[in-house]
């Protein structure tokens, strides 16, 4: 959702339905013998006009699910969703005479504002995070991947570094035995097998001496690996660019020169690591906030279809 | 990038899809074991728009009481006959076009709120523009709130070019009462203050600071309606719901608790105690009776030397004596008091008419003190005791005529009180009533305990 010139249609056409709605409450509300109240002709027409709204905004996510509906464009469905369920909120304090009344009603209206706010504050991440996601995020990969990407680049890292330091003693998977021919890093060209399987080009097997190696395994053994199975934790210095490259930096020069493509390799893997890392967090932070809009939201039209009835009877 | 990503990948949901999923089903399945759970509980306030009225706050679990569900109707809003069940509503004036519903202007379940104080949109609803069943009416027409609408009061207002006045004949003069006054010959001066004269009606007449004891243990033959205008509801206006204290207005000012502590009514050097504050016949015979009893215990004063001294004209008068007889000298002591006290004492303060009477004594027109000035409205000078007297009845320092109208209008109370959270309430109800509840009838209860407590009737 993009918050640019091409929403003016919406946003004026709602800002006009704001106008007519807040003129006809004062002018009712100012005249009413008792004051504003729901149960009458216009604070019904208000919560019936409100609980449309709610009803058409919820509808976009049937409409997500099933795409080939000719119900118009997956486009403007979002920004009616956006728009109509903004001005939902003072349609239906209109409604109420800006009373949260009973259980029922007060419980009705706090969801009513938790979710305007969390559509709000989403509208907003969906507005700021993809250009963060572009910018931070160079190889970004399909988010449900992200844990299977990570996975092999550890495996590429370990291949890595056995064939300079020897065995290092992980147990080695099926699939991950049919990998060996070669690894892979989003960064590093692929070449195409006999099996037709695109993989990275193999890494070239430089078996050092104990001492040479000693540097690489402590530090990949200490340091990467660790970082590599949970790239998330703050206490990394992998998990910072520049400490990255410093550390890497030092490395390279206690490791003799046919060691220094594969620490090339791994500074790569551990910079694709960096970024799924980042992707994770800019995704939680871009979708998390479903978790309280969407089931507040269809909590709040089951309680408004209840209340609209339980209303009427009373 | 086949092997990089599992093309499968879109048919397992992650982690954050299936929170949304379990929590799209958990939170409408928890707003409906909340709402089941009321329900088996038979507890219908879930469904309620807002908490009851200070009046009804014992009613908040027990919605039946005025819902009832008309048969074979899904509908049970609350009717009219709910309210009228257990208290009357009497209708406003019979030459009303409208009949409200109760919940019109007495609208529940908006908290915790006194539910008789209605909306001034309620009484505008009528008074906005005035109509009555006969087409004519005295009130003024185009009322919406206090601040709109509203006349002066018409204690104040100029009729036929004639300025207000006040209808009472007890001379007074303010200006004079509100300086330093002195209280008799040889004593110092005194500083009145306006509750020295003016009090509730419910005040004790032995505080009074000024009051007279003897005054106050007589009892003056004459009617209240020689000295006030009453303070009875008069015929068209609407009788208040809630009995009066008896600090609301203030009492007439009496001679025996204001006055005769300064202003005594003697008659005779001969004599300390003055005559009683009464009717004229009361005071001849008490004067009568008065002299008759002193010359029956002085009977050497019935030979009277005439006393050179008083001759005033500086010529030598030769003493001469004159004897009276018993009558003729009470006769010729009683004349000489009420001429005193008809023509100065008693003429200080009352319009005296002699003449008028077949026995030769003067008519004292009646007082006519106002005692209620606004008899459409509900004063309480006790919800404003914290106020100087002055700051509203400013006019009190300046009058000078007992004719003067020393009701503040209608802008001294709008001073405090005006919408918004820096004044005073400004409803109409503050002042006025609106049902007539001399015309109320008695309802039969309907609720009994602890049945009331557990939904029963």
């Amino acid at each position: 959702v993009r918050i640019d010139k091409t929403q003016r249609g919406w946003a004026i056409a709602s800002l006009i339905m704001l106008v007519v709605f807040t003129g006809v409450y004062v002018a009712y509300a100012v005249t009413a013998p008792s004051g504003p109240l729901g149960g009458s002709a216009i604070g019904l027409t208000f919560g019936v006009i409100g609980f449309g709204f709610m009803i058409f905004a919820a509808l976009l996510g049937a409409r997500k699910r099933v795409p080939v509906w000719r119900v118009g464009r997956a486009q403007a469905w979002m920004r009616g969703h956006l728009w109509l369920g903004l001005l939902t909120l003072p349609v239906i304090l209109f409604h109420g005479g800006f009373h949260f009344g009973g259980a029922l009603t007060r419980v009705l209206m706090w969801m009513l504002m938790i979710t305007v706010l969390s559509g709000v504050f989403g509208a907003g991440l969906q507005h700021y995070v993809p250009r963060v996601m572009t910018t931070d995020v160079k190889l970004e990969t399909i988010y449900d991947e992200i844990g299977n990407v990570r996975k092999l680049l550890r495996e590429e890292a370990d291949r890595g570094v056995e064939a300079v330091c020897g065995p290092l003693g992980f147990g080695k998977s099926a699939k991950e035995e049919a990998q060996r021919a070669g690894g892979f890093s989003a960064s590093r060209a692929m070449a195409t097998t006999t099996s037709g399987a695109a993989v990275a080009a193999a890494a070239e097997t430089v078996v050092l001496t104990d001492e040479e190696c000693a540097p690489l395994r402590k530090f990949y053994l200490a340091e990467m690996r660790p970082f590599l199975e949970e790239p998330k934790q703050r206490r990394w210095r992998l998990g910072d660019a520049d400490k990255a490259h410093g550390v890497f930096s030092g490395l390279r020069t206690l490791m003799p020169p046919s060691a220094q493509p594969t620490l090339g390799d791994l500074e790569d893997i551990c910079d694709e690591a960096r970024q799924l890392a980042r992707q994770e967090k800019l995704h939680h932070l871009l979708h998390g906030w479903l978790l309280v809009h969407i089931p507040i939201s269809l909590a709040m039209i089951l309680l408004g279809a209840v209340h609209a009835v339980m209303a009427l009877r009373f | 990038l086949a092997q990089r990503i599992d093309l499968n990948y879109f048919k397992r949901p992650t982690a954050l899809k299936r929170a949304k999923m379990w929590l799209s089903v958990a939170a409408p399945g928890l707003a409906l074991v909340w709402l089941a759970w009321h329900g088996f509980s038979r507890d219908s306030r879930v469904y309620s728009s807002g908490r009851m009225s200070e009046a009804h706050a014992v009613l908040e679990a027990e919605c039946a009481a005025c819902h009832v569900q008309a048969p074979g109707l899904f509908s049970a809003k609350a009717s009219n006959a709910a309210c009228l069940s257990c208290h009357d509503g009497p209708i406003h004036h019979a030459a009303q076009t409208k009949t409200l519903g109760c919940a019109t202007c007495h609208t529940e379940h908006r908290g915790r709120v006194n539910i008789v104080a209605a909306k001034n949109q309620s009484c505008a609803e009528c008074h906005g523009n005035l109509k009555t069943t006969g087409g004519t009416t005295r009130f003024a027409t185009n009322i919406s709130s206090l601040e709109e609408g509203h006349p002066e009061f018409a204690a104040l207002r100029a009729r036929g070019g004639v300025t207000a006045s006040d209808p009472g004949t007890i001379r007074l003069n303010h200006a004079i009462h509100m300086k330093p006054i002195r209280r008799g010959p040889g004593e110092p001066n005194v500083q009145l203050d306006c509750g020295d004269c003016h009090r509730p009606l419910a005040a004790q007449p032995a505080n009074w600071k000024y009051a007279e004891a003897k005054y106050l243990a007589g009892e003056p033959t004459y009617a209240p309606r020689d000295e006030t205008l009453g303070v009875a509801v008069p015929q068209g206006i609407l009788a208040r719901f809630r009995p009066v204290t008896g600090r609301e207005l203030m009492a007439p000012v009496k001679f025996s608790t204001a006055c005769a502590g300064c202003h005594s009514l003697a008659f005779d050097k001969r004599f300390t105690e003055g005559v009683p504050h009464d009717k004229p016949e009361v005071v001849h015979a008490f004067l009568v009776k008065k002299f008759g009893e002193y010359i029956a215990a002085h009977p050497g004063e019935l030979r009277e030397t005439r006393d050179p001294g008083r001759n005033l004209t500086g010529k030598p008068v030769q003493a001469s004596v004159r004897v009276y007889t018993g009558n003729e000298w009470v006769a010729t002591r009683v004349s000489d008091a009420e001429e005193l006290l008809w023509r100065k004492t008693c003429k200080q303060c009352h319009t005296l008419t002699p003449g008028v009477r077949q026995d030769n004594l003067p008519a004292v027109e009646a007082a006519r003190t106002t005692v209620r000035w606004m008899p459409h409205a509900n004063f309480n000078h006790d919800a404003h005791q914290g106020f100087s007297c002055t700051s509203c009845h400013e006019k009190a320092l300046s009058s000078t005529e007992s004719s003067d109208v020393l009701l503040p209008g209608i802008a001294t109370c709008k001073t405090c009180h005006a919408p918004g959270p820096q004044h005073a309430d400004s409803r109409c109800v503050e002042c006025h009533t609106y049902h007539d509840w001399s015309k109320r009838k008695e309802v039969t209860p309907t609720f009994v305990l602890p049945a009331l407590r557990t939904g029963g009737r």
